[in-house]
């Protein structure tokens, strides 16, 4: 059994049960992870910022970097393993802030706005969500019953 | 100031500040000394030479080709960068697991390079002169915790009751249960060590750049920079995120939000050239962050 790590800015995908995914130490940035329970296809992604037109050349590199071009390629890299949209189970977590925000950049905010708008465009429901609040996160996504785990700084690993 | 003694105290078992790279600083910061001067001295320390070369060699400096002596490394760097490698080599054994913070050496270390390049890119954003002292500034900025983890560990509970559930931000947990923040900490071995007053500063008010007086940008840049790469959760422990935003950093270093956004990704991209840079310290896992 795989454990794959998926790092900051990048994406996996895999049709095998007998892996899992996990990805540390999510602070402003976000965690998606998609599975097909029909065919036991799923994908994680940990992208860090909301909006590619802050550099094309970035996006093109590195589309896991922003939620809308690595949003897009999750899903499209799941559809190529043989996952449908119409069953597809959408979790998300992250997108936390430091204590008293208002006095800086509200990345964590604009992080999950872009991923709700994201998938309210393309008509797809969140499952299950856990976002914002100022604790850092490790995600992971159990490719055999399609499980996520949501682990708070501090905390136990609980199902999401 | 209300100093915890008994920490105060331990500061005092830490190694003394390698006299390598007290050299290099003044040669560095010297325009008539020369290169053979510079080799020599960095020759003499067989733990910085060790490590210097694999540094040097990191995407991060930009070498056109390998190089496998100090002497070619540093003709081909320039002096500025001689120095950030040989702070990065000397510097890196200070960094050992921090119990109380729940953090390897490994990931402090990678906070440490992390905030150092921050700091050099938002200097660069803000017209900053590229001033050698926000490298030395940004990697020793968390210094004090490798002291103060073994007290966080002990009074953990307390602290954790009063972050948890009373809304405490990490800094003022440490100053209301051990008497002392682990920046303070850091401004009193950095007193140890003789550093100039602008580092000992930053490092001692990275947390509250807002509490100096004087309009130095140094210790700003210091503060937001490791406040972005804790939000991005780089080597991060338990404290991750509970830190507070104090001041107008955004008005005061006139940042909006895309130059912030850009240098994220900027520094994405310098971590990865950084990487012989960061693996230096052992422990290191390959873990995903942010």
């Amino acid at each position: 059994m795989a454990e794959l790590v998926v790092g900051i800015s990048d994406l996996k995908v895999s049709n095998n049960p007998a892996d899992s995914m996990v990805t540390y130490a999510l602070g402003s940035c976000i965690a998606v992870a998609v599975y097909d329970p029909a065919v036991k296809v799923g994908g994680l992604l940990h992208y860090m910022l909301p909006d590619s037109t802050l550099d094309a050349e970035k996006a093109r590199e590195t589309p896991g970097m922003f939620a809308d071009t690595g949003i897009p390629l999750l899903f499209k890299s799941c559809y190529s393993l043989g996952a449908d949209k119409k069953r597809m189970v959408v979790k998300v977590a992250g997108g936390a802030s430091i204590l008293d925000e208002s006095n800086f950049f509200r990345i964590g905010q604009k992080n999950i706005m872009a991923m709700r708008k994201l998938f309210w465009n393309n008509n797809v429901l969140i499952d299950a969500e856990d976002t914002g609040k100022n604790c850092n996160r490790t995600v992971k996504l159990d490719l055999a019953t399609g499980k996520v785990f949501v682990k708070r700084s501090g905390g136990p690993m609980e199902e999401l | 100031m209300k100093i915890n003694k008994r920490i105060l105290k331990s500061i005092r078992a830490l190694p003394p500040f390698p006299v390598t790279i007290q050299k290099v600083m003044a040669l560095a910061g010297d325009p008539d000394s020369s290169l053979t001067e510079l080799a020599a001295v960095i020759r003499l320390d067989q733990a910085i030479t060790a490590n210097i070369l694999r540094i040097c060699n990191s995407a991060y400096f930009g070498l056109r080709r390998p190089v496998d002596n100090v002497g070619d490394a540093i003709l081909h760097m320039g002096k500025k960068n001689v120095l950030r490698a040989v702070m990065a080599a000397g510097l890196s054994r200070y960094f050992r697991t921090a119990r109380g913070y729940d953090v390897k050496g490994g990931d402090l270390w990678e906070h440490a390079v992390a905030v150092a390049l921050m700091a050099q890119i938002c200097a660069a954003r803000v017209s900053h002169p590229d001033d050698p002292r926000l490298f030395t500034a940004g990697v020793l900025h968390d210094i004090g915790k490798m002291v103060m983890g073994e007290f966080v560990h002990e009074a953990w509970q307390r602290i954790e009751e009063l972050t948890e559930r009373r809304q405490y931000s990490f800094l003022e947990a440490e100053e209301e249960v051990l008497g002392v923040n682990h920046a303070e900490l850091g401004g009193e071995i950095a007193l140890l060590w003789k550093f100039p007053d602008e580092i000992l500063k930053a490092i001692a008010f990275h947390h509250r750049p807002d509490l100096l007086a004087n309009g130095d940008t140094v210790p700003w840049i210091v503060y937001l920079s490791n406040q972005v790469c804790h939000v991005m959760g780089i080597g991060v422990g338990t404290d991750a995120l509970a830190y507070r935003a104090v001041g107008d950093v955004a008005g005061r270093l006139q940042l909006r939000q895309r130059d912030l956004e850009d240098m994220m990704a900027e520094l994405h991209r310098k971590l990865q050239g950084a990487r012989e840079l960061v693996q230096i310290v052992s422990e290191q896992k390959d873990n995903g962050r942010g």
